[in-house]
């Protein structure tokens, strides 16, 4: 039997900001079963992208564990940890994070780079990649050149630069007008379908989750799908 | 071109494009040019110096001596002689006739005391001449402390004593000044200079000598050409090179050396802690991108690393700066004579500079690895930085 794409067990993290601890979620379990596009709804601040940050393995959790693929991130040494992540999942944020120093295909190359791939062959890769997401003539293009929704089409390519399995997309339209944010949700549907993806995506908009396969509510008790429960905070 | 390489000299080419960055990088790299050409100018002056120094040392002393461990005379002048005369590139063998006295001037009004000594053979010849009368030449300070000048007469009353019917006596003689010479400060020159067989005459020593000297065509073969002699000769002789009689003054020169390098070598410390500052703004403006770059699977040592790189670009860019600078401006300072010394105070004409690629290594070496280790805290703090956060906050 495959493992699940993503197995959650009883997170929970709290920030200690400025003023007295803020408890994000505690006790919150998530599921995700291999080549699922999932979309998580909820209001702001129920910690959406803390979960994504977690499960991508970028911040740890207080108490709990995340396995992905079967392997529990909190088992894995840093160095193996940032390797895992440059191989397996991929990141977009909602605005975008492109480098602003490096072209549009210097930013798709950079997960390559990081895998200690030469600059000829990072290269040559990023532009690949680019033409498949449509931005063939944009690749020496500097982020500040480009068009709302040129930029997320980069940040999409850059986080599919090394194929990885798993998917996480923090509100990827939020920053775009109608058009362009379901011209970008077109473009990770069918890249998602494409490549066998898990993909799990953060929205605030119905139209655009009701697209996905699986709908996951988040709220202050917790997470649970749309049209069953998949877990419990 | 590595990952860290290609962020950090993408991240040093683009802040040329933001005033505020820009401008503390060029403090930096220029804090650290002038910080390097400042010690690389220092230390060709003291080396110009102490080159001329050792120079004139090496042209004016004997370059090996030999002395009895005990005793004021050779037990055996001849071996002593043979010894040193057998020494490859040899130029001269002289026995050392040497004594103190006083001085006056013909009249035997003025009296002064005195150390003289035989010149060498080849220098005999400054004092050639009148038969009757022994010449001499006599050292600046001394002629005008008496007030005589060149052919006048001079008493020399040496410490030494004759029989005489009345007792013993000391010897006496009168000699003419054949030439007057300008001391100097660095050699230990006897005030009277004579020839050698008056020498004896003022020591009573008509045979033996308490020392021999040789003067080598390479003085740096000084200590090859001691070690030999030696050998040769055995433990009742002491064996000394040019560079054990003047060791207090090389010492005294290399101290000065270290002292200088430590003192201008604050400024390259103060140009570091530019460098602190320049790549800690870096660390806080590129907070996000760190956050990013771990999303996309750098490790911490990776962030690090691409700020060691920046610390090691602006270290690199300084330090070639600084030594162009350094050794361009030594050059034309000592090639132009550009600062001059009054002759007659001085040994020299204008203060020499002499660049030592030995020193220049050192300098670029300290330098650069000052810049390393410069940032090496704002790398630390990028390695340490929460990823998460980093993306989150700077939305």
């Amino acid at each position: 039997m495959s493992p699940q794409a993503i197995r959650a067990e009883h997170l929970s993290k709290t920030y200690a900001g400025e003023g007295a601890p803020v408890t994000v979620f505690s006790d919150l379990s998530f599921d995700l079963e291999p080549g699922v596009f999932a979309a998580v709804m909820g209001p702001s601040g129920v910690g959406k992208s803390t979960l994504l940050h977690l499960l991508g393995g970028i911040d740890r959790p207080d108490s709990g564990r995340v396995e992905i693929f079967g392997q529990s991130l909190e088992d894995l040494p840093p160095r193996e940890r940032a390797r895992f992540r440059n191989e397996r999942i991929g990141f977009v944020f909602q605005f975008h994070h492109l480098l602003p120093e490096f072209t549009a295909e210097e930013n798709v190359s950079m997960p390559h780079r990081i895998a200690g791939l030469s600059s000829e062959e990072a290269l040559a890769r990023a532009r690949d990649m680019l033409v498949r997401v449509g931005l063939a003539e944009r690749g020496d293009h500097r982020p500040r050149a480009l068009s709302g929704g040129e930029q997320q089409r980069v940040a999409i390519a850059r986080a599919l630069a090394r194929g990885p399995s798993l998917l996480l997309a923090d509100e990827p339209t939020g920053n775009l007008d109608v058009d362009s944010a379901a011209a970008v949700f077109d473009l990770l549907e069918e890249l998602h379908r494409e490549r066998g993806m898990t993909t799990v995506l953060v929205t605030h908009n119905p139209d655009l989750a009701k697209r996905c396969d699986k709908i996951f509510a988040m709220s202050r008790e917790g997470i649970r799908s749309a049209t069953g429960l998949s877990g419990q905070g | 071109m590595t990952f860290e390489s290609f962020v950090a000299l993408r991240y040093l080419a683009a802040s040329r494009k933001r005033a505020h960055v820009a401008l503390i990088s060029t403090i930096s790299v220029l804090g650290l040019a002038v910080g390097v050409a400042a010690l690389i100018i220092s230390l060709a002056l003291l080396s110009g110096f102490q080159d001329r120094i050792r120079e004139q040392m090496a042209e004016r002393s004997a370059h090996v001596v030999v002395s009895p461990v005990r005793g004021d005379r050779l037990p055996d002048p001849e071996a002593v002689r043979r010894a040193l005369t057998a020494l490859p590139g040899v130029l001269s063998v002289e026995p050392a006739i040497e004594g103190r006295g006083w001085l006056s001037d013909a009249s035997g009004r003025a009296t002064l005391p005195i150390r003289f000594r035989n010149l060498p053979k080849e220098s005999e010849r400054i004092v050639a001449g009148d038969t009757n009368v022994p010449s001499a030449r006599l050292s600046s300070t001394a002629a005008s402390r008496l007030d005589v000048t060149v052919g006048s007469l001079v008493r020399v009353l040496s410490t030494h004593t004759r029989l005489s019917p009345i007792g013993p006596i000391p010897i006496e003689i009168l000699v003419r000044v054949a030439s007057i010479r300008r001391g100097s400060a660095l050699e230990k020159s006897p005030d009277l200079e004579l020839s050698e067989s008056t020498a004896r005459l003022l020591t009573g020593m008509s045979s033996g000598s308490r020392a021999f000297e040789a003067r080598l065509a390479d003085p740096d073969r000084a200590e090859i050409a001691a070690r030999s002699v030696a050998e040769t000769l055995g433990p009742v002789y002491r064996v000394q090179t040019w560079r054990d009689l003047n060791a207090p003054l090389a010492f005294a020169l290399r101290l000065e050396k270290v002292v200088i390098f430590a003192t201008v070598a604050l400024v390259i410390l103060v140009a570091a802690l530019n460098i602190v500052s320049n790549i800690a703004l870096l660390v806080v403006e590129k907070k996000r991108d760190l956050g990013v770059l771990t999303s996309l699977g750098a490790t911490p040592g990776a962030l690090a690393r691409v700020y060691l790189m920046l610390g090691a670009a602006i270290g690199g860019l300084g330090t070639a700066g600084g030594i162009t600078v350094g050794v361009l401006a030594s050059a034309l300072l000592d090639r132009f004579h550009i600062v001059p010394l009054p002759s007659d105070v001085y040994l020299f004409s204008h203060v020499p500079f002499a660049v030592h690629p030995g020193e220049v290594a050192i300098v670029a070496l300290f330098a650069f690895a000052t810049a390393l280790a410069a940032a090496v805290l704002p790398a630390r703090a990028a390695a340490r930085l929460a990823p998460a956060e980093a993306v989150r906050l700077s939305r």
